[in-house]
C-alpha cells in the first residue's frame, strides 16, 4: 500500500528532503499564494520552471479569487482555473515521484492531503525524423521517436477518426516506464483487446527499453523463432494495420511499434506495394519471398549438392564447381560455415563500429579477406558466391533477418551432415515453425496459408486498389 | 484466421498420397485400377464412415482408443523404418536409422497442436502438387503412348487391383477422432478415399507410360523416373522428391502423434500435445524402431492393414450393438 501524502505541508517537505534532495536536479520551492502556505516541486531537467511560472504562478497572482483554505485553493485549480493540470491530484507518494518523473510539477497545499499535478513537461528529444531501417520511396517519411506523447501525436495525425483509443500504462519493472495500447475500437476484435492488455498488465521485467522487450511474451510456444508480434518505425505503418483491426504497443523511449498480431506475409509487404503499380508490386512481392527461400536454403542447398548429390548438377556447372573445390583444404559444409560466420562478424562489426570506421571495416572484411582466402586456396570462388548471394538476398527482408541466419546455419548443417533427408528435415522444421507459430490464436501464415483467394489479393501479390478497397481485409472479421 | 477447431483433412490426405509416393513397387495395371477403384472408394468411404459412427457410440469409443493409439504408435515405427530403408536402397551407407529417426522427429515437436499441422498440410499439399508439377513437365518427353497395355483386362487382375486398393490405411480411421464426435461427416471419408486412389491411379497410369509393361519389376519407380527428367540448373529432380518424401513422412508421424494425443487425453490437451511428453514420445519411438529394425516391412504393412480392418469391424459391431441397445431400452 503506497504511503499517502500528508495534509501538513512541513511533513511533505520533509519527505521531500529525505527522499529525493539527494539528486541534483531535484528543485523545491516553499511560497504563498494568496497568503496560503504552499511549495512547488519538480525535476529541472524533464520541466520547465519557466513555464510553471507563466501558466501556472502568474495567473493565480493575477486571479482576484478568494479561497478558503487549502482545499478551496484545490479545488479551484482542479476544477475552475484555466491552469493546465491533471484532473486528479497526487494522493500518495508512488504516483506522486511517477509525476514528477514525467515532467510535471507538484503544488504542495497547507491543510490539503495531495498535490495539485501542473503540466510543466518540457523534455529534451530528438525531433522526427525519418526511418532509418524502412526504406521506402513514396509515402510519409515520418518516424517515431523516443517520445510516447509525440508518438501518440504522430499516429494521431495520420489517424484522424475518433475511433481510435490510446490506453496509457505504466509497466512493472523497475524504471516504471509507460507504455501505449493503441486499437481501433470498431475494428479490433474485443477479446484480443482484452488478451492483450491484460497480458501487458501481467508482464513483469526488469527493465523496459523497447517494444521488442514485450514479444517475447506473446509467444505460445517459446522455442518458435518466429516472431508473435511485427516492428515498425513508421506511423503510416501502424495506422494502416490499426486500419486491419490489429493492436499497437508503444513504449515511451522506443523509436519502434508493436503490431500484434504479426503475421508472417507482412515481413513481405512496405507501404510503397501499395503506392506502386499492382503488377509491379506483386513482382517485387514474389521476388521477396523468392530471396528469402535463397537467403535460408540456397547454402544449404549448394553444399548438399556438392557433398551428397553431385549428379543433380549439370556436366559443366560440375567441373567448375569441382576445380574451385579441388583447391580448397576443408570440406564444403565448414567452408560454407566459415564463410557465413565471417560474413556475420563482417556485418555486425560494421554495425557496431564507430561511423567513421565502420565502412573500413566492410572494405577490409569483405574485399581483402575474401579476396585473399581465395588467392590462398583457403575458400573457393562458388562457396563465396553463394554466401554473399544469400546474405544480400537477406537483406531484402530485414525484418526477418534473424531468423533467415539462425535457419541459413540448421540448414547447412543438417543438409552437410545428412544430405537430402537433412536438407528436407530442415525445410520442413522451418515450415512447421512458421505453422506453429499462432500469436493470440491467429494463424500466423493466413492469408498464404490455407489457399485462398486472400493469398492472391494480399497475400503473395497484390491485387488492384478496386479489389482491396473492396474486401477490406479486418482480422476479426473471418473468425470461426 | 483464427479457428479454434483446425481442420486437418489436408493432413490426412496428404498421409494417404505419401502411401502413394513411396511405392516400392506398382501393384495394378492402370485400367484395372481404375475400374477397381469404382468399387474400392465407396467400400473404403462406408469402412471410414461407419467406424466414425461405432466410435461415436457411449462406451465404443473408450474401448478401442486403446488398441488405435497401439496401431498409431506401430505405424509411426512403419513408416520411419519404410523411409530408412528407401534411403539406404537409394543412398547406401549414407544415413543411420537413428539419423533418421532424429530427422523425421524433431520437427514434429512444433507440429504438436492441430492449427500447425492443419496449415503444415495445406503448405506441404501445394508443394507436393507443384513439385509433381515440376516433376512431370521434366519427365515429359520419356512418357510414351504406345508403353500402355492393350491386352484386355483379366479377371485376376481387376483382384489384384482390388486388394491393393482397399489396404486400409489408419488415415481411413482418423475421421472418427477429428470430425465432432456425434455428427462425423461422411462426406470426408469418401472425399478422402476418392482422391487417395485417384492419385494411386494416377501414378500407375503415368508409371505405365513411362515404363510399360517393365513397371512391374521397377523397384523404387516413382523415384526412378524422377531421376530422368531435368529442368533448370538440376540435372535431375530426384532429390526434389526425396524431399518431399520425407516431408510427408515427418507431417504423418506428426498427424499420428496428434492423434494419439486426443486418444489419451482428456479436453485440455484435445488439441496439442504437451511439450513435456515428447521426449517420451520420441524416445519411446526410436527404442520401438531399434527393436523393429530387422522387421520385413511388406508383411508388416500388410499386418498393419489387417488390424486396422479387424479394429474397424469390431468398432462397427460394437457400435451396432450399443445403438440397438440403446433403441431397445425404455426411455
Amino acid at each position: 500500500m503506497p504511503q499517502k501524502i500528508s495534509a501538513s505541508l512541513q511533513e511533505n517537505l520533509a519527505y521531500l528532503q529525505n527522499n529525493f534532495a539527494a539528486s541534483d536536479d531535484f528543485y523545491t520551492k516553499p511560497l504563498q499564494i494568496s497568503g496560503i502556505c504552499c511549495a512547488v516541486a519538480m525535476f529541472t531537467g524533464v520541466s520547465s520552471a519557466e513555464r510553471l511560472c507563466h501558466l501556472a504562478l502568474d495567473m493565480l497572482d493575477r486571479d482576484p479569487a478568494v479561497w478558503q483554505g487549502g482545499a478551496g485553493l484545490c479545488r479551484y485549480l482542479l476544477q475552475q482555473s484555466r491552469i493546465p493540470t491533471e484532473p486528479t491530484p497526487a494522493e500518495d507518494w508512488q504516483s506522486a515521484a511517477e509525476f514528477l518523473s514525467n515532467g510535471m510539477t507538484l503544488l504542495f497545499i497547507e491543510g490539503f492531503a495531495g498535490a495539485v499535478v501542473l503540466s510543466t513537461q518540457d523534455m529534451p528529444g530528438r525531433s522526427v525524423g525519418t526511418p532509418l531501417g524502412e526504406g521506402n520511396l513514396r509515402g510519409a517519411q515520418d518516424a517515431f521517436t523516443e517520445h510516447l506523447r509525440s508518438n501518440l501525436s504522430l499516429l494521431r495525425r495520420q489517424f484522424r477518426s475518433g475511433t481510435l483509443v490510446a490506453e496509457i500504462a505504466t509497466a512493472r519493472c523497475r524504471a516504471k516506464t509507460e507504455y501505449c495500447l493503441c486499437y481501433d475500437r470498431t475494428l479490433a476484435p474485443p477479446e484480443l483487446v482484452d488478451a492483450l492488455r491484460q497480458k501487458l498488465a501481467e508482464i513483469e521485467i526488469p527493465i523496459l527499453l523497447d517494444s521488442a522487450y514485450f514479444a517475447s511474451f506473446f509467444k505460445q510456444d517459446k522455442l518458435n523463432l518466429f516472431p508473435a508480434a511485427a516492428y515498425t518505425e513508421r506511423p503510416a505503418t501502424v495506422c494502416a494495420r490499426l486500419c486491419e483491426g490489429k493492436l499497437a504497443v508503444l513504449v515511451a523511449g522506443s523509436p519502434y511499434a508493436l503490431v500484434v498480431p504479426g503475421f508472417f506475409a507482412e515481413h513481405f509487404e512496405c507501404l510503397d506495394d501499395y503506392s506502386s503499380g499492382a503488377v509491379f508490386a506483386g513482382l517485387i512481392r514474389l521476388l521477396k519471398y523468392l530471396a528469402f527461400l535463397l537467403a535460408v536454403f540456397a547454402p544449404g542447398l549448394y553444399v548438399m549438392s556438392v557433398a551428397f548429390t553431385p549428379e543433380i548438377i549439370p556436366l559443366q556447372l560440375l567441373a567448375k564447381l569441382a576445380q574451385g573445390e579441388q583447391a580448397t583444404p576443408l570440406p564444403p559444409m565448414l567452408e560454407m560455415l566459415g564463410v557465413t560466420l565471417l560474413l556475420e562478424i563482417v556485418r555486425e562489426a560494421g554495425l557496431r563500429a564507430p561511423q567513421s570506421i565502420s565502412h573500413t571495416v566492410s572494405l577490409v572484411g569483405a574485399l581483402i579477406l575474401g579476396e585473399t582466402a581465395v588467392s590462398a586456396g583457403i575458400l573457393s570462388v562458388p562457396i563465396l558466391i553463394t554466401a554473399a548471394a544469400a546474405t544480400i538476398a537477406t537483406l531484402a527482408v530485414p525484418s526477418l533477418y534473424e531468423q533467415t541466419i539462425l535457419f541459413r546455419f540448421a540448414v547447412i548443417v543438417l543438409a552437410g551432415c545428412f544430405g537430402v533427408p537433412g536438407f528436407a528435415a530442415a525445410a520442413v522444421t522451418v515450415l512447421a515453425m512458421a505453422c506453429g507459430s499462432e500469436p493470440f490464436g491467429y494463424d500466423y501464415l493466413y492469408p498464404l496459408m490455407p489457399p485462398g483467394p486472400a493469398a492472391w489479393r494480399d497475400g503473395f501479390v497484390r491485387s488492384i486498389w478496386s479489389r482491396l478497397a473492396r474486401a477490406g481485409e479486418v482480422i476479426g472479421r473471418d473468425e470461426a | 484466421m483464427k479457428r479454434d477447431a483446425p481442420d486437418v483433412s489436408a493432413a490426412l490426405l496428404m498421409g494417404l498420397l505419401s502411401n502413394v509416393l513411396l511405392r516400392s513397387q506398382t501393384a495394378y495395371e492402370p485400367r484395372a485400377g481404375f475400374f477397381a477403384a469404382l468399387l474400392c472408394v465407396p467400400v473404403l468411404a462406408a469402412a471410414s464412415g461407419l467406424f466414425a459412427r461405432g466410435f461415436a457410440q457411449p462406451g465404443v469409443g473408450q474401448a478401442a482408443a486403446l488398441p488405435l493409439a497401439a496401431l498409431l504408435v506401430f505405424s509411426c515405427v512403419l513408416e520411419i523404418l519404410r523411409l530408412a530403408a528407401l534411403l539406404q536402397r537409394l543412398y547406401p551407407g549414407s544415413i543411420r536409422l537413428s539419423a533418421v529417426c532424429l530427422l523425421l522427429l524433431l520437427p514434429v515437436l512444433y507440429l504438436r497442436r492441430g492449427s500447425a499441422l492443419s496449415q503444415c498440410a495445406y503448405a506441404v499439399l501445394c508443394g507436393s502438387v507443384w513439385t509433381g508439377v515440376l516433376l512431370l513437365v521434366s519427365a515429359a518427353p520419356f512418357l510414351r503412348l504406345p508403353n500402355l497395355s492393350a491386352h484386355p483386362l483379366t479377371l485376376p487382375q481387376l483382384g489384384a487391383a482390388a486388394a491393393d486398393q482397399l489396404t486400409l490405411y489408419p488415415e481411413y480411421l482418423l475421421p472418427a477422432l477429428c470430425a465432432a464426435p456425434q455428427k462425423p461427416n461422411p462426406r470426408t471419408a469418401g472425399r478422402l478415399a476418392a482422391l487417395a486412389l485417384g492419385a494411386d491411379v494416377g501414378a500407375h497410369f503415368l508409371l505405365a507410360l513411362f515404363y510399360g509393361d517393365a513397371m512391374f519389376w521397377q523397384a523404387d519407380p516413382l523415384h526412378a523416373a524422377a531421376r530422368s527428367g531435368g529442368i533448370s540448373v538440376f540435372h535431375r529432380l530426384d532429390w526434389l522428391q526425396l524431399a518431399v518424401w520425407v516431408i510427408a513422412v515427418t507431417l504423418k508421424i506428426a498427424l499420428y502423434l496428434y492423434a494419439v494425443t486426443r486418444l489419451a487425453g482428456g479436453e485440455e490437451r484435445k488439441n496439442a500435445t504437451p511439450l513435456r511428453h515428447f521426449p517420451l514420445f520420441i524416445g519411446g519411438v526410436c527404442f520401438l524402431c531399434v527393436l523393429f529394425r530387422k522387421l520385413e516391412l511388406t508383411a508388416a504393412f500388410r499386418l498393419r492393414s489387417t488390424l486396422c480392418w479387424l479394429l474397424v469391424g469390431t468398432v462397427i459391431a460394437g457400435g451396432g450393438l450399443v445403438s440397438l441397445c440403446q433403441k431397445g431400452s425404455p426411455r
